[in-house]
Formats: C-alpha cells, sequence, structure tokens
C-alpha cells in the first residue's frame, strides 16, 4: 500500500455508539419475553432451547445488513467503514427484493471509493440471498465523480470483468477480512 | 587383552573393522569400573613422555613408516583422540597434556590428521591440566594450519569450541597477545554461515568486543557481526540440532549492543533495515535498536535523534501492522531514555530541550484534530513518553493535559469532546502504568498531581452530557486506579457523579451502567464506605417493593438492572452483608404480603423474588470464585433464614404462597449449596443431623429461623408419602444441602440402605414432579458415590431385585420402567466415578434391553448421561472421582458398542447400539476417543441419518470439537459424504431444528480449514450454490452461520 497515492491521510474515526451492546438493552430484550430472570449470564441450555422453541420468522432487515458490511476495512487505513462513517445503517434500504446500499467516501475525491463499493458488493454477492437485486451507490453530493463511481459499480459487466483481476480480488478479500 | 595389544594390534592389522573392534574393545574396558583404573595407567603409560615405549611417539614413528597410508595417519590421532575424549579429567598431569599439546599442534600441519587433531584438542583444552601455557601454540597451529573454507561444519565447530574453551579459561593469555589474537581470528571466522557455528561465534565475538582493546578492530568486527543482521536463517522442518531464528537474533544482539563503537556505524544500517524491511526485520531492527541505544550512549542519541525520530514515527503513524507499532514505541522510549538518561530528575523543572520537546510539540499539534485518526498514534506516542524518564514525563503531561483541556473548553468543539476525554484517558492510563514500578505516594510529585482539578473539573461536567460520559468514565477510572492521586472527598465527590448516571431513567444511563459499575468496584477496593453509604442506599430505594406487572417490561428491565448493578457492586464482604439484609428484607415483603395478592400478581411476583434469590446466588458465587472466606458464615444466618422463609410457605394452607413455587425453590436451593460447600466438614456435621431431624422426623426449628412463625400444630414430613406436594417439593432444598457434603460426614440415619430403598420407593412411587423425583436422584448419587462402602446392602438389593423387577422386566409396563432406568443411571453413574467394582454390572443391564422396543430409547441413552460430567459428583462437592474413570469406562465399552452397531442380524438392537454409541461419544471429551475415530466416524455419519435431532446435533457437536486440535484432518476420506449429510441438514425445508441447521453450517465453515484443499475442489461448487439456499433461511441466526460458512468456502484455494 506504501506507493499507492493516499487520498485522506488523516480520516475522521468516529467513536460508534452501536459497538457498545450494553447490558441493560439484554435486559430490557429478556423482559420482554419472559418474567423470569434466567441469572445475568444465559446459559447455553437456554439459548439452545431458545433458537429451537419458537417458530417466528425473522425477515432480512437492515441492521443484518449493516451487520455485514460494517466490519469491512477501509483500504487506506486501519479502520473499519463503520469507523470511517463510510456506511452506517440509516444508509441502508430494503424493498422487497432490492437492497440499497447508499456509502459516503471520507473525501470527495477519494479514489478508492471504487474499492470500497466493489468490496460492499462482493460481501453482499456472497453473504445474501439470490433473490435480492443489490444497488450500491455513493451518497448524493458525496464524490466528484459521482455518477461515473455510480455506474461503474452497478455495471453487472464491469464488475464481473473486475474479479478476474487476480490483483484486485486479493485487495478485496484483504478489505473484507482485515489484514494480517 | 591389555590396552598395549590392542593398540599394537590394531597398528599392524590396520584394517577398518579392527579399528572399530578394537576401540570398542577399550572403550567398554574404560567404562567398567573395575577396569578403569588399571586401564587408565596403561593409557598414562601410553600417553607420556618417549621414555615410555607404548606411547603415541611409538604410534607416530609407526606413522611415518606407514605415511604411504593416509587413513592409517587419520585413524591414529583419530583414536588417540576418541580415547582421550573419554578420559577422566583429574587423570591427565599437566606433563601429559603438554606432550599432547604439541603432538596435536604438529598434527594440525598435516591435512590428513588436522580433524582428529581439533577433536583431540577439543577435548584436552577442556581438561585442568591444560594450562594457559599452551594457549599461543595452540592458536599458532590453528591460525597458522586450519583453513576454514575447506572444513566441513563439525570440524569448524570444533575450532570455535577450542577457541571458546581457551578464552572462558586462560583469557588473560589472550590479552597479552591481543592484536595478534583479534586480527586472525576475524579473519578466521569471516564467511561462517552454519547457524550452530555462529551461535558459539557470537558468544566469542560477544566476549571479544566487551573486555578486549579493540580500537584498531572495531571496523572488522563491526564487518564481521553486522554482516549477519538482520538475521533471515528459518529453521528446516524437525530440524534436530532445535536452533530457532530466535537463537541466533538474541546471540546476535549481545554482540550488536556489546561495545559504544559500533553506534556510529550501526545507525545507518538500522535506518535502512527498518525502511526496506519486512514485518519481522522491522521488528528485529527495531528490537535491535532498543538493547544498542543505552549502549551507543546518550551523545549519540542526541546526535542522530531527529533522524531516528523521523524513521519511528514512520512506523508508528502509518504502522504495518499493531505488532510493529509496538516495537517502534518501545523504541522510541529507548531512545528517549537513553537521551535524557543524564539528567537528574531535579533537572528541568519545567523545560527540556532537544527531541522529547520537538516529539511533544509535533504530537500535540496533531492532537489539534482530536477526532482524526493520526490523534491516535500521536497519543500513543506520548503515552510512551510517560514511561521513560521522570523529567520527560513531567514534560509531556505539562504540555498535554493543560492543551487537551483548553481544547475541550473551547465551544466550537464540542462535537470532539467525546474524543479528546478519549485522549486525556489514554494518558491518565499510561500515568498510572508509569508509576506502578516507582511507588510515589505523594500526590504532589505524580506528574497528574498539579493538574487534576482542571481535568476533575471538566469529567464532572462531561458526566452530565450523554456522548461525553463513556470517555469521562474511563478517565475516572485511570484516575480512581492511580494509587494516592485523589483524596477522600474527591472520592466522595466522583461517587456521587456517577450514582447520578445510576440512578438515571433514560436509555443512555443504561448504556453507560457497566463502565460506571467497573468505577464503583474499583472505588470500593480502596473505599468501600463510600459505595456503602451513597450507592447502595440509592440502589435499594431504586428496587420497587412490589413486584412490577406482567405486561411492565421496561420496569423488570429496570429491576433486573439495578439486581445486576448490586450483584456486581456488593461482592466485598461488608458490602455483601448489606446486600444480603436488604434483599432478605424485600424477599420477604414480596413472599408474606400484608393484603392477598390478587390471582394475575401471584407469578410476577414469584418472578420478582425469583430474581432476588438469583441475585443472592449469582453474587455468592463470585464471591465463591474470588475465594472470599466470610460465605461460610452466612450458614449461620441466611440458610435458616430461607428455610424458614420455605418451610413457612409450604406448610400454610393457602395455596397462593408466593414462596412454594418450585423454581424458587430450586433458587433458594443453589443458595444453600453454594453455602454449604464453603462451610467445614465440622460444621457440616452439625447441620446434617438437623437437617435430618427436620426432614425425618418432622422438627425444623433447629434448622429454620426467621420473622416468620411456623405454627406449631403443623406436621412436616415432605418424604412422608401422604404429605401434600407442596410440601415434597422441598425435598429440592435438602438435595441442595446434601449434595457438598464432605466425604466423611455420616449421614445420621440408622440403616443407610433402608433409607436409600425408602427414597427409592418414594421418588418412584409418591414424588409427583420430574423436578422431586430429579432432586431425590442426585442426593442418592452424592450419597451414594462418597459413602458406597455403606452402601452395599443397597448396591446389591438394586441388582438383584430392583434391576431385573423394574427395568428387565417386560411385563411391566414403559410408564414404569422409564423413571426406574433414570433410578438405575443416577446409581451407575455414583459406581462409576468411583470405580466401584459393581459398576459395570450396572450398564451390563442397560445392554440387556437394547432390544426392548419399550425402553430401548431411554435405556441407549442412558450411556452418554451416566459418564457426562455433572453439576453434582464435582470436585467442589468433594465427590470421590478417581483418575481417568471414563477411559476405563470408554475402553470397556466402546469395542462392544461398535460390533454391536455394525452387526445386522438384529436391527433393532443395532440401532440401539448406534444410539448408546452416539450418545456416549458426544458426552466424552474427545482426547478419550480419537484414537478410535477411524472406525467411529463411519457410525456418526449413520448417526446423522437417525431420524432424532437431538442426536444429530450431538453428533455435529462431535464432529466440531474433533476438528480443533491436531488431528483434525482424521475426516479427510470421510470429506465427500460429510459434506453431503452437512448440507442435507443445514436448510430448514429439510431440517426442521434451527440448532442442527446451525451446527451443521459451523461444520461446513470449518471443513475448508480442517481438510487439504485437493479433496474439497471438486465439492467448492456444489457448496457454494447449496449454501445460497441456507442465506435464506427464516432465523437470522442461521443466516449468520451460512454467511461465515460461504466466505470460508470463497475463500479456500489451492
Amino acid at each position: 500500500m506504501a506507493s499507492v497515492q493516499i487520498f485522506n491521510p488523516n480520516p475522521t474515526v468516529f467513536i460508534s455508539p452501536s459497538a457498545k451492546a450494553s447490558a441493560a438493552s439484554r435486559h430490557l430484550q429478556a423482559a420482554k419475553k419472559s418474567l423470569w430472570m434466567n441469572g445475568p449470564e444465559p446459559r447455553s441450555t437456554s439459548e439452545d432451547s431458545e433458537t429451537d422453541d419458537d417458530d417466528e420468522e425473522e425477515a432480512i432487515d437492515q441492521e443484518e445488513i449493516f451487520d455485514l458490511i460494517r466490519k469491512i476495512y477501509d483500504p487506506e487505513h486501519p479502520n473499519t467503514l463503520e469507523e470511517l462513517r463510510v456506511v452506517s445503517a440509516p444508509q441502508i434500504s430494503i424493498e422487497k427484493n432490492t437492497v440499497k446500499v447508499e456509502f459516503t467516501p471520507t473525501v470527495p475525491h477519494c479514489g478508492m471509493s471504487t474499492l470500497i463499493g466493489l468490496s460492499i458488493r462482493v460481501r453482499l454477492i456472497r453473504s445474501l440471498p439470490t433473490r435480492f437485486k443489490l444497488d450500491i451507490v455513493v451518497k448524493p453530493g458525496s464524490h466528484q465523480s459521482e455518477h461515473a463511481v455510480n455506474k461503474q459499480l452497478n455495471d453487472k459487466e464491469r464488475v464481473a470483468a473486475a474479479l478476474e483481476n487476480p490483483a484486485l480480488v486479493k485487495t478485496v478479500e484483504d478489505c473484507l477480512s482485515g489484514r494480517d | 587383552m591389555s590396552a598395549e595389544r590392542l593398540v599394537r594390534t590394531w597398528i599392524t592389522s590396520q584394517r577398518a573393522e579392527e579399528v572399530t573392534e578394537i576401540v570398542s574393545g577399550m572403550l567398554s574396558r574404560l567404562s567398567s569400573p573395575s577396569l578403569i583404573i588399571n586401564t587408565n595407567r596403561n593409557f598414562q603409560r601410553l600417553n607420556r613422555s618417549p621414555r615410555c615405549r607404548q606411547s603415541p611417539w611409538r604410534v607416530s614413528d609407526r606413522r611415518r613408516r606407514l605415511s604411504a597410508n593416509k587413513r592409517s595417519r587419520f585413524t591414529c590421532v583419530e583414536l588417540l583422540s576418541a580415547v582421550l575424549s573419554r578420559c577422566p579429567a583429574d587423570k591427565l598431569n599437566r606433563q601429559a597434556a603438554k606432550v599432547l599439546t604439541t603432538f596435536y599442534c604438529s598434527k594440525m600441519e598435516d591435512t590428513e590428521t588436522v580433524v582428529p587433531a581439533l577433536k583431540g584438542l577439543a577435548s584436552l583444552t577442556k581438561l585442568p591440566s591444560s594450562t594457559s601455557e599452551d594457549v599461543p601454540n595452540i592458536l599458532d597451529a590453528i591460525f597458522e594450519h586450519v583453513k576454514m573454507k575447506g572444513l566441513v561444519q563439525s570440524v569448524r565447530f570444533q575450532v570455535f569450541t577450542i577457541i571458546d574453551t581457551l578464552l572462558a579459561r586462560h583469557r588473560d593469555a589472550f590479552k597479552t597477545i591481543n592484536d595478534s589474537f583479534l586480527g586472525r581470528y576475524i579473519a578466521l571466522v569471516e564467511g561462517e554461515k552454519d547457524p550452530r557455528n555462529l551461535l558459539l561465534a557470537f558468544a566469542i565475538a560477544r566476549v571479544l568486543l566487551i573486555e578486549f582493546d579493540i580500537t584498531n578492530f572495531f571496523e572488522s568486527l563491526f564487518n564481521i557481526t553486522f554482516c549477519y543482521f538482520p538475521i533471515t536463517f528459518r529453521p528446516p522442518p524437525n530440524d534436530p540440532y532445535g536452533i530457532s531464528t530466535d537463537d541466533l537474533r538474541q546471540a546476535l544482539r549481545g554482540c550488536l549492543n556489546a561495545t559504544p563503537s559500533f553506534g556510529p556505524l550501526a545507525i545507518p544500517v538500522f535506518l535502512e533495515k527498518l525502511a526496506a524491511g519486512s514485518p519481522t526485520t522491522k521488528r528485529d531492527t527495531l528490537q535491535s535498536m532498543s538493547l544498542c541505544f543505552p549502549v551507543y550512549g546518550s551523545a549519540l542519541a542526541r546526535s542522530h535523534a531527529r533522524q531516528l525520530w523521523n524513521a519511528l514515527k514512520l512506523e508508528i503513524f502509518q504502522p504495518t501492522d499493531p505488532i510493529t507499532e509496538e516495537f517502534a514505541l518501545k523504541t522510541t522510549q529507548s531512545l528517549i531514555k537513553t537521551i535524557y538518561a543524564e539528567q537528574s530528575p531535579e533537572f528541568g523543572n519545567g523545560d527540556i530541550e532537544g527531541l522529547a520537546r520537538d516529539a511533544c510539540e509535533e504530537c500535540i499539534s496533531i492532537l489539534r484534530e482530536p477526532e482524526k485518526s493520526q490523534a491516535k498514534p500521536a497519543i500513543k506516542v506520548l503515552c510512551a513518553f510517560m514511561s521513560t524518564t521522570p523529567s520527560v514525563a513531567r514534560y509531556t503531561v505539562a504540555q498535554t493535559v493543560p492543551y487537551l483541556v483548553k481544547l475541550y473548553t473551547k465551544t466550537d468543539n464540542i462535537a470532539s469532546r467525546p474524543s479528546i476525554l478519549l485522549l486525556l484517558s489514554e494518558l491518565i492510563a499510561a500515568s498510572r502504568d508509569s508509576m506502578k514500578n516507582l511507588h510515589i505516594s505523594d500526590a504532589s510529585e505524580k506528574p497528574l498531581g498539579p493538574f487534576k482539578d482542571e481535568i476533575l473539573g471538566i469529567l464532572t461536567s462531561a458526566l452530565k452530557t450523554p456522548p461525553s460520559r463513556d470517555p469521562a468514565l474511563a478517565c475516572l477510572l485511570g484516575f480512581v486506579s492511580t494509587g494516592g492521586l485523589l483524596t477522600d472527598e474527591e472520592l466522595a465527590f466522583i461517587v456521587h457523579g456517577v450514582d447520578d448516571i445510576l440512578s438515571e431513567e433514560s436509555e443512555e444511563g443504561e448504556e453507560a451502567s457497566a463502565p460506571a459499575l467497573k468505577l464503583l468496584v474499583t472505588i470500593s477496593l480502596t473505599a468501600s464506605h463510600h459505595v456503602k453509604e451513597q450507592t447502595l442506599p440509592l440502589l435499594f430505594g431504586m428496587l420497587s417493593d412490589n413486584a412490577p406487572p406482567r405486561d411492565a417490561a421496561i420496569e423488570r428491565a429496570k429491576a433486573w438492572r439495578i439486581l445486576s448493578a448490586l450483584n456486581t457492586l456488593c461482592r466485598r464482604p461488608d458490602l455483601f452483608e448489606t446486600l444480603v439484609i436488604s434483599l432478605n428484607t424485600k424477599l420477604d415483603l414480596l413472599c408474606m404480603p400484608s393484603d392477598t395478592p390478587a390471582p394475575e400478581e401471584l407469578e410476577p411476583r414469584a418472578a420478582y423474588a425469583h430474581s432476588i434469590l438469583t441475585t443472592l446466588h449469582q453474587t455468592i458465587l463470585a464471591k465463591v470464585d474470588d475465594g472470599h472466606v466470610d460465605v461460610a458464615k452466612y450458614i449461620e444466618s441466611l440458610v435458616p433464614r430461607l428455610f424458614n422463609l420455605f418451610i413457612y410457605s409450604a406448610l400454610d394452607p393457602d395455596k397462593n404462597m408466593i414462596a412454594s413455587d418450585p423454581r424458587l425453590i430450586t433458587e433458594a436451593g443453589n443458595i444453600i449449596g453454594a453455602i454449604t460447600q464453603t462451610v467445614s466438614a465440622q460444621r457440616q456435621q452439625k447441620f446434617v443431623q438437623t437437617l435430618f431431624n427436620a426432614y425425618l422426623d418432622g422438627n425444623y426449628k433447629d434448622i429454620a429461623d426467621g420473622p416468620q412463625k411456623i405454627p406449631l400444630s403443623t406436621v412436616f414430613a415432605p418424604l412422608n408419602p401422604a404429605a401434600p406436594k407442596k410440601q415434597r417439593n422441598l425435598v429440592i432444598l435438602m438435595a441442595s444441602a446434601v449434595l457438598p457434603l464432605h466425604k466423611e460426614i455420616r449421614i445420621p440415619v440408622p440403616d443407610l440402605s433402608g433409607f436409600f430403598k425408602s427414597l427409592v420407593s418414594w421418588g418412584l412411587a409418591d414424588a409427583g414432579t420430574d423436578l422431586q423425583q430429579e432432586s431425590a436422584w442426585k442426593m442418592l448419587c452424592a450419597i451414594v458415590n462418597k459413602r458406597s462402602a455403606d452402601a452395599s446392602t443397597f448396591i446389591k438389593f438394586m441388582l438383584e431385585d430392583f434391576g431385573p423387577q423394574s427395568i428387565a422386566n417386560r411385563s411391566c409396563p414403559p410408564e414404569k420402567r422409564n423413571p426406574a432406568i433414570r433410578v438405575w443411571i443416577w446409581v451407575s453413574k455414583a459406581l462409576l466415578v468411583c470405580n466401584h467394582t459393581d459398576g459395570s454390572q450396572f450398564t451390563e443391564l442397560l445392554f440387556q434391553v437394547f432390544d426392548d422396543e419399550a425402553i430401548k430409547w431411554s435405556a441407549a441413552t442412558s450411556f452418554g448421561e451416566i459418564v457426562r460430567t455433572d453439576m453434582v459428583l464435582t470436585k467442589h462437592n468433594y465427590a470421590s472421582i478417581k483418575m481417568l474413570y471414563a477411559q476405563r469406562f470408554l475402553r470397556q465399552i466402546l469395542p462392544r458398542m461398535i460390533t454391536g452397531a455394525h452387526d445386522s442380524t438384529d436391527p433393532e438392537s443395532q440401532i440401539s447400539h448406534l444410539i448408546a454409541l452416539t450418545s456416549l461419544i458426544s458426552s466424552v471429551p474427545k482426547a478419550l476417543y480419537i484414537h478410535d475415530m477411524p472406525k467411529l466416524i463411519p457410525l456418526l455419519v449413520r448417526g446423522l441419518d437417525l431420524p432424532d435431532h437431538n442426536i444429530r446435533y450431538q453428533v455435529i457437536n462431535t464432529f466440531l470439537s474433533v476438528a480443533e486440535g491436531d488431528s483434525a484432518d482424521i475426516v479427510s476420506e470421510h470429506a465427500p459424504t460429510l459434506i453431503q449429510t452437512m448440507l442435507r441438514n443445514s436448510t430448514a425445508a429439510n431440517m426442521s431444528s434451527a440448532r442442527v441447521r446451525i451446527s451443521a453450517l459451523k461444520y461446513l465453515g470449518v471443513l475448508p480449514t480442517i481438510v487439504r484443499y485437493d479433496i474439497l475442489h471438486p465439492h467448492k461448487a456444489t457448496v457454494i450454490r447449496q449454501l445460497a439456499v441456507s442465506l435464506d433461511d427464516p432465523k437470522r441466526t442461521v443466516r449468520k452461520e451460512a454467511v461465515a460458512a460461504r466466505t470460508t468456502w470463497f475463500k479456500s484455494s489451492g
């Protein structure tokens, strides 16, 4: 990475509020389900029976898709897309079988935008059921060549071609799994 | 044969076989104690001077005559060296040593004998009779005649060994020939490449660098050491010499930092390697630099400070990886320490010059944008400065803290306040950690001392704004954990501020509660009175006296939050006492309401009381884990009080007593058990007496004590067949108290076997619920295990009467036989764990009913339960647990089960065997069966086709546990089958149990990490396609596993 031009050497890192999985909200979740306290640490057996017992269907929602992409690493920095607020839960929308993900490059001239977009796309192609159509766009007004980036990211042929390039695939894999 | 004759024969025969024969013959004589003296005498005569006829000189005379034969010259010296290496040290006198030295030195001239001569010298130089007088001769011979490049590693090793030994023993002799030795030695070692030799060469070089006058040679010495830096050697797999890269690195570093004269030459090398190297090289360079700076001295460090800092800065601000970054920070510390080492702590109270100042200013200017990513490495550098020298630390704090405080108070910075506090908290923590080694008790001497009022000021305001709360709490935690920094009033003030957060109703308040509690716990370590006086009354006040109604989830969550806060806070003895008193009062109020609660209130009320009991239990468990001894004393107070409450409630004719709910009784039992566990054997004996008095004779006066007055007229007899259900439930309490009894405790009944028999018949005939039954069986199991010697009549009864009549008897109805198997399991378990001789007869009976449709299922699955570790027979409960009992059991049973599961003559029994096998395997640690895995895998795969979900779940988990550890690839040849089966079990359409789907997907995700890719490749496309189906699973947790598994498969490639 050292040889590549760094587009934003010092981006803002946000302290993500959702990172704190608070004990309190766990209490609330449990309290809604049951009158009885199972003790601070849920026993594994009770957890098991929980997943088995109810037949309620849990649809794929915004939060779940956000969970899939929040841990992707920025190609330039040792930070996740969530920490840099490149992606956020409200920027994801689901309509029947279409998922739209909007992301915000840290600077308007960011040359990494297409790579970030591609990483998000690859992650979602692999992780979402095939019935979904993916629409990945930069936040309107956040990038100087917004139109070009959007076009590139949503062009099936170009995405497929990009994924034929081993070097590019390697970079995408690095972003998806973090660096060693 | 005498030694003389052996040598003579060898000289004349000149045959290789004979040589070895002679040597071994001679050696065996030497090593035999009776002959050793004699042989030695001969040997010495052989070695002694030309006066003796049988001497090495004679040998060499012969050699001259046989000089045409190179091999003979070689073996001749070889023989002598071999003998010498086995010669006891005290048997060689100075004269002999001298002669031998001269002899060997002369042999170096001859290229044929140089190898054995070196070998001989290596042994000779170690002997006490070899003195410094010999050193010049040996060295001359070596330097003159030994051509290192032409010799193999082992011979070069001998050369290094000789020099190393001589250097260790006769260092002064070397020093007299300083220059001539150094020059020739440097020429000798140049070009050495073998790691074994280098280890020695580095050790020698370190001695030379430190102890010798190297003025004329430091450049050459620099060349012969730094040419190896950085070490790139990687040991071959299964290296028999066991030299690691790290050994070499350490040895080389010993040379690099041996002398300050290397400094000016070394720094450019370091900088070059740091800039160009791989992460490993970078780390090696950084570590070496840290070690070298102090030796190279502060003057040099100062003159290269800028240059070095620029290089280090790059590693910190654009780190290749976190470890390298960490190393770079350590190196920076070493650099700063070296530069400022000479300054006394009093010096420069305010000001400091040079690198520390420049770097500080540089970092602080980056902190101007505290929310940006570069602020993080900047604060790391400043934190690293805290652990350098006191003056630098003081300077850093004096520069950074006021700057951050000013930044915080600027009005246009409100959005970045949390980031500022986060940075500040890191600095505070670093300041605290730097103090650990220094023991400064006076607050004003601590670097943060002068600034604490200022910081506390902004923290108090930050606690009130939710976004800044967490970082503010982190700052406070740093403050509080710095010993002696804060005064008592300041602590009280902080506790007050934190209490405000806990009492807040909003969601933000709830989010901050975990760090707030951590802070309070830390404060309570040193000043628990603040928590006791301020926080606890507040929390108890917030805990309502009445149960939240059924639909008030928020209220209930709040109560649970307060209870879990109390659980975290009240572990210290004094705080725990307060907790017990307050919660007992709440419990009494809930269980004994003054007005009759409405029916719909009953369950919420019981649940609330249950949560209070659970909290007490959890706190006690945490205390036991922390080794608190005050738990035991609650057998005098809390235990009688609980018994009183529950006996009162059980005897009360009112049906709606809260405390007669079995869930509450179970939780109370847990508390009683946990306390009894910590009590001494003597006290247990007394306690068990009162317990049995109460349960068998109805005399509960001694065990129950509390505010509720139990009416005297009622009869307490829970084990009586006629007892009402409410009373029978109290057996749960009895069982919990009996489980943790010590082995030596006598059960106060006249006839133990009689008691057991009545317990069994009570459990089977009278106990109304599973809970009552299981309690009875657990109690039975615990006592039988510890006192099996007293129970022989009972064991005999079980085997001869109970088993055949209640289990094996096929005319008995299954609804009676199945519960009987439960007793059977518990008794078998008790006997198995203590390796009782009758244990195997119990399992035998289970095998007998494998073909019995009515109960074969219970019988087969019971094997897992018998061997599984549980909460009853544990070390904490003082159970009699024999070593390797499970191994023995498995060795006995497993072959039979494998055969049975293969035997298709009786399909019924075959399936039973298979079920028993899966149940058994999934209940024991994998170490017990891993060696049988090749035989087991086909059977386990068949187990995955059994209709029962629980069995499938267990089998997959067994595969998962086998996948961890060394022999994970054992499943390779079954991989295609496993993939198919797991895929079948992973879709909602084929498998209704989410638990099984999750496990199957987990296993699919593990496969690519344990099986070679070439085996998996043909299946990759199928698996990825099939997993897409699970991505659309109705359950979120299943989808998550599917995503993880699919990602691993995407990534796996050849």
